[in-house]
């Protein structure tokens, strides 16, 4: 028996054929595995299917690696000969060589998958499925929504109870940390419609209205909503990925054995945050959104710094100031539960993580915008 | 089995690792030889699975090398790394098989990337990984559907699936009862015997130490290094050492006040 050490079996294989009448002999010798696994085969094969055989005799003689794979192949080769009446032996194998044939089931390579993939359902299934899932869905939020008002309720009357650290630590990650971005952002945007008013305002000489259109759609729309959408990409999702995470690692589980309401627990403070939170951004959004308009009023408009402030501040009121708040906060919310919500839902695996943590952006943008639509209304009437 | 006559496949010598300036062990010496089972047991704690993931090339060490037939795969180039690990299998704790993918996808993974076979040919080959572990008829199945055992099977089945010359273990059997366990190790001895391929193991489990290991080497965290190393019954029967002798008989160290009460 050979020994099979690297230096004396270099990856190089030979195969000889000796042809005698009707019986093929080959000699094997060198390496033979995965790596050269596809032309030994084909160099088998078409020697065997050149004439017609009565027996194929295959010496392992001197070969000095194989492995499993190769060992496989010659059992196809055998199995492909016997299946053309054609005798095939194997001879001079080594233990080791044996011992790789001997893990070779015959059984597991007939055995037929135990179940068979899920291809997609038919278009009529998929529509149905999906209703099913929407439905569910939004009992599954409204559930959750109940759940979350009574740990609320439970902490009202047990102020104790309430993880103050945790709504801390939220404010500082989804407020002070967000400050940079939601700024940047607020200043383009009044930046953008100071610029985009003005093209249109100069041809009839209504230069003096860009602070108040600016202020105006920065107060009542674009701060709110902006600051929304970026604190549900930015804090919505981290909910959704963190949570997702402790349901995957069972800490959620542990919770619920040690006697805590993980909704209490974890989705509480962040909500409370958030809501405390995302209307003091909005705020900070509308003064860099009117600052940025202010950059194009001073720079192209010919107003002075005091004129743009002066006419800002004519058009916003009291009222509008307010109802923005009122907006942001139950935006906030919105953001909040849904991302604490397809946190939970998230049952095993990563995928799971990555597919609710999208879900919760989306469908808190979504929220974000069917709220928007009918405070407009709402206020439309108010106003009235 | 003759170690004397094997051929070392790895060789650590002098490795050192530590964690910020936590020294978890220094001066670790050992080879690993050809078609040998090597358990390396040890307390929490005492840097077994920081020792495997040097070990695997996962992690540097703070000094020492890691020589697998020649190479110092500690301070080997990533190029050099990937030809080390297409030659090396490792089995981590929980399987960490992707939970995406089918069973089969699992196993396909390598032999897609580091072959250039027909997908026909990868077909039967996994259908005869999966028949070597016993899993015949799973490929379909994802991970998620499977029990702690089956997925510690799939997970050895993706490990050989490029036939590799050494099997890494972590934690053999965590988390698994003792029947499945059993099972195991007898899938671990009969891929040895069939295949010759080497194996290094971390495991707890007594019974499967006797049962498997062709050598055993402990590990101590107080001594920061190796502080036994034999074959598991000559350890059982014949070591002085207190640490080593508790670990195998299962007991804990008799403590000097508790001494007091045994003089008699």
């Amino acid at each position: 028996m050979k020994t099979q050490t690297q230096e004396d079996c270099s990856e190089r294989y030979n195969i000889s054929f000796n042809r005698e009448d009707l019986s093929l002999f080959i000699h094997l010798s060198g390496h033979f595995g995965l790596k050269n696994l596809m032309v030994f085969k084909s160099d088998i094969n078409r020697e065997v299917s050149k004439q017609k055989l009565q027996s194929i005799t295959i010496d392992f003689s001197e070969v000095c690696y194989l492995d499993s794979a190769a060992a496989l192949a010659f059992i196809q080769i055998e199995k492909e000969a016997a299946s053309k009446s054609i005798k095939c032996r194997l001879i001079n194998l080594n233990d080791e060589s044996k011992g790789i044939f001997s893990v070779i089931y015959e059984d597991a390579l007939n055995q037929r998958p135990l179940k068979s993939l899920q291809y997609h359902d038919d278009f009529i299934r998929q529509v149905g499925q999906s209703s099913l899932d929407i439905a569910r869905d939004f009992v599954n939020f409204v559930t959750f929504i109940g759940e979350l008002l009574i740990a609320l309720l439970y902490i009202i009357r047990h102020p104790k109870t309430l993880r103050g650290k945790d709504v801390l630590f939220y404010i500082q990650r989804a407020g002070v940390e967000g400050l940079p971005i939601v700024a940047l952002i607020g200043a383009l945007i009044g930046l953008i419609i100071a610029f985009m008013s003005f093209l249109q305002l100069k041809q009839v000489g209504a230069n003096i209205y860009v602070p108040a259109l600016v202020s105006f759609a920065m107060v009542r729309e674009l701060g709110p909503i902006m600051t929304a959408i970026l604190v549900a990409g930015r804090s919505g999702s981290a909910f959704a990925a963190e949570i997702g995470t402790m349901v995957v690692n069972e800490e959620v589980d542990a919770l619920h054995t040690m006697g805590f309401d993980p909704i209490r627990f974890l989705a509480v403070p962040k909500v409370l945050a958030t809501v405390i939170v995302v209307p003091i951004l909005t705020i900070y959004a509308d003064l860099f959104g009117i600052i940025g308009g202010m950059v194009i009023g001073v720079t192209s408009l010919d107003l002075t710094i005091k004129t743009y402030i002066t006419q800002s501040i004519k058009t916003i009121q009291v009222f509008d100031i307010v109802t923005s708040l009122i907006k942001a906060a139950v935006f906030a919310a919105l953001i909040a539960s849904i991302g604490c919500q397809r946190g939970f839902q998230v049952r095993s695996g990563a995928q799971d993580v990555g597919k609710f943590t999208t879900s919760a952006v989306v469908a808190a943008i979504f929220m974000i915008v069917v709220a928007d639509s009918i405070f407009a209304i709402m206020l439309y009437y108010i106003k009235q | 089995m003759n170690i004397e006559e094997k051929t070392p496949i790895i060789v650590v010598k002098d490795l050192a690792a530590r964690f910020g300036e936590n020294v978890v062990f220094e001066g670790v010496s050992f080879k690993v030889y050809k078609g040998e089972v090597l358990v390396i047991v040890g307390a929490s704690g005492c840097g077994k699975s920081t020792l495997l993931r040097i070990m695997i090339g996962l992690q540097k060490p703070y000094a020492g090398q890691v020589l697998y037939q020649g190479m110092d795969i500690t301070r080997a180039e990533e190029k050099d790394l990937h030809q080390y690990w297409q030659n090396i299998g490792v089995l981590f704790q929980a399987g960490a098989l992707f939970s995406s993918m089918t069973i089969k996808e699992n196993i396909e993974l390598p032999l897609q990337e580091y072959t250039d076979l027909d997908p026909v040919t990868i077909n039967t080959i996994i259908k005869m990984k999966l028949g070597m572990v016993n899993l015949a008829g799973y490929e379909n199945y994802h991970p998620s559907e499977l029990s702690g055992g089956m997925k510690k099977r799939a997970g050895i089945a993706r490990a050989m699936a490029l036939d590799p010359r050494v099997l890494f273990f972590d934690e053999l059997s965590a988390g698994l009862d003792p029947v499945t366990a059993a099972e195991l190790d007898d899938l671990i001895i009969k891929t040895e015997e069939a295949l010759g391929t080497t194996m290094v193991i971390v495991t707890h489990e007594l019974e499967s130490i006797y049962k498997i290991a062709h050598r055993v080497l402990m590990l101590d965290k107080e001594a920061k290094g190796i502080i036994a190393e034999g074959k598991p019954l000559e350890l059982k029967e014949r070591a002085t050492d207190p640490r080593v002798k508790s670990f195998f008989l299962r007991k804990k160290p008799v403590t000097p006040e508790e001494q007091r009460f045994y003089v008699n």
